[in-house]
């Protein structure tokens, strides 16, 4: 019987240190993110689309632009999964460049900016939630990752953009 | 034969909704604009391309059999509601999807929100008449009827359009900022709770059982080694880079999230070092979007055979550009939290 008993216990046990963590998380987390999410999407009705869409094909003409200012406000202004409609204003062979580009962002951007990804927080969350465990601040993890990610998003860019043209020329070469 | 013409409406950027054809008849002639004293210049536009009557829903009273649409500025309380109970088409102006005590009346075929004046087009096979054609056209006297009414709607709208000063005019941008907030807020607690609040449940659920019955240590052995230092760290990253497995494991991300899960709570109970967290983000997800490739390309309007190269050339850029960022990121960790 007091097996029986200390069985229980120690099953809705887990689930009480679930409910904690799950406590922990909801308080610590989700005000801050309801309050940063709803001010960001009224700035981005505010701004309105096209005034956005003016800016970004600005940036199109240079490569280290195409593959970082642009994606980043591809992914800010139209959020995961929208964002990729930005590769219209691109001619078809930096297409998968820039989808490459903007896909890889739509992480690193939650630190800073939850709003542009929210189904997919914890890939970021979860580290992050080691580095609340141990006392320390995140905000030098999100600010890096950030910028580690434009980093990231160029390279991928350039490195796509070249391999697709010379899959593009190889396909002619063949035809 | 009727002198009206059917127009579509579309929803604007944000909207929700239709299209819906707006065609009026002998009956069904009055575009009602409710929008809080006036014409509203999208009534106007509908009123005239339609050749129906747009009349002030404040001013005037029109029977719910005579309207055949509504036009209003709802902000998803109340007015936005009524019209389809009433079974009027309505269009709002304010982007909203449905909402408001009535929003159960709401659906796609009798309202569109968001609407501007250029989301406003003749209805396939409508083409625009020429004012001279119509001009020459003998008039019944229910024409001479209409044409009356337009004019002495005309003459009211000239009214009220010198009555907009400047208090109503801050009025309404009030309002509307106001209205931006509320709509804003609303997407992000329906966001929150779909798209946030699920996934910490299942989170809670799996540091819950992780910390309570020790598979935290069994865990540690297999995760500590790999991601806690840069060598394992790259080899995860080449792993998840391989384009075989990239796609299989982008779905949702679901994957690199409980990863990065185990990853944090290894980092919470000291087994792996602070700063490795920046490489250890991005070693866990190379294959961000490696399923989503052609999809994301349809999106971005690429043609079919850009999509046939461009599925290979991200999978196989990934395979470099995986271990690259980590190794990017390594070098960036340097001094974080030390």
């Amino acid at each position: 019987m007091d097996f029986l008993v200390k069985l229980a216990e120690g099953f809705i046990g887990m689930f009480n240190e679930g409910g904690e963590t799950f406590m922990g998380l909801f308080t610590g987390i989700v005000p801050t993110l309801l309050v940063l999410i709803t001010f960001v999407n009224a700035v981005i009705r505010m701004v309105g689309e096209e005034r956005i869409f003016k800016l970004a094909q600005k940036t199109t003409k240079f490569s280290v632009l195409r593959y970082s200012i642009f994606p980043v406000l591809a992914v800010f202004f139209l959020t995961n999964p929208m964002a990729y409609t930005f590769g219209k204003f691109l001619p078809e062979e930096q297409k998968p460049a820039f989808y490459d580009s903007a896909v890889s962002f739509v992480h690193p951007i939650t630190g800073l900016f939850p709003h542009a990804n929210p189904a997919e927080l914890f890939v970021y969350m979860g580290v992050a939630a080691g580095i609340t465990e141990l006392g320390l601040s995140l905000g030098p993890l999100a600010m890096r990752f950030f910028l580690v990610g434009i980093i990231v998003i160029l390279l991928r860019g350039l490195v796509t953009e070249y391999i697709t043209k010379r899959m593009i020329k190889r396909r002619e070469a063949n035809a | 034969m009727s002198e009206y013409k059917a127009v579509k409406v579309s929803k604007g950027p944000n909207g929700w909704g239709g299209p819906l054809v707006i065609h009026p008849t002998d009956k069904k002639k009055y575009v009602v604009s409710v929008t809080g004293g006036g014409i509203h210049p999208v009534a106007e536009k509908i009123a005239e391309m339609t050749g129906a009557t747009a009349i002030d829903g404040f001013t005037s009273k029109v029977e719910n059999d005579e309207m055949v649409c509504a036009v209003i500025d709802c902000g998803g309380t109340a007015r936005c509601g009524v019209y389809p109970k009433m079974n009027v088409l309505t269009i709002n102006l304010t982007a909203t999807p449905p909402s408001g005590p009535l929003m159960q009346f709401i659906k796609e075929h009798n309202f569109v929100s968001g609407v501007k004046e250029k989301n406003i087009e003749f209805a396939e096979g409508e083409a625009p008449t020429s004012t001279a054609a119509t001009a020459t056209e003998g008039k019944s006297a229910q024409e001479l009827k209409t044409e009356a009414r337009q004019k002495v709607a005309e003459m009211n709208q000239g009214k009220t359009k010198k009555k907009a000063n400047i208090l109503e005019r801050i009025g309404r941008f009030m309002g509307g900022v106001v209205n931006i907030f509320y709509q804003a807020g609303r997407e992000t607690v329906e966001q929150v709770i779909k798209n946030i609040l699920p996934f910490m449940a299942f989170v809670s659920c799996l540091i819950g059982i992780i910390t309570y019955t020790g598979i935290g240590d069994l865990i540690a052995n297999v995760i500590s080694p790999l991601a806690g230092n840069i060598v394992g760290l790259l080899i995860v990253s080449i792993i998840c880079a391989i384009p075989i497995l990239s796609p299989v494991l982008g779905p949702g991300a679901v994957i690199s999230q409980v990863v990065g899960v185990l990853v944090g709570v290894e980092i919470g109970r000291g087994n792996i070092p602070p700063s490795l967290a920046l490489p250890a983000l991005f070693a866990i997800n190379p294959q961000a979007g490696c399923d989503f490739v052609p999809v994301g390309l349809t999106l971005g309007e690429a043609k079919p055979e850009t999509i046939e190269v461009g599925v290979p050339a991200v999978l196989i850029s990934r395979q470099f550009t995986g271990p690259i960022a980590v190794v990017i990121a390594y070098i960036c960790s340097f001094g974080l939290y030390s």
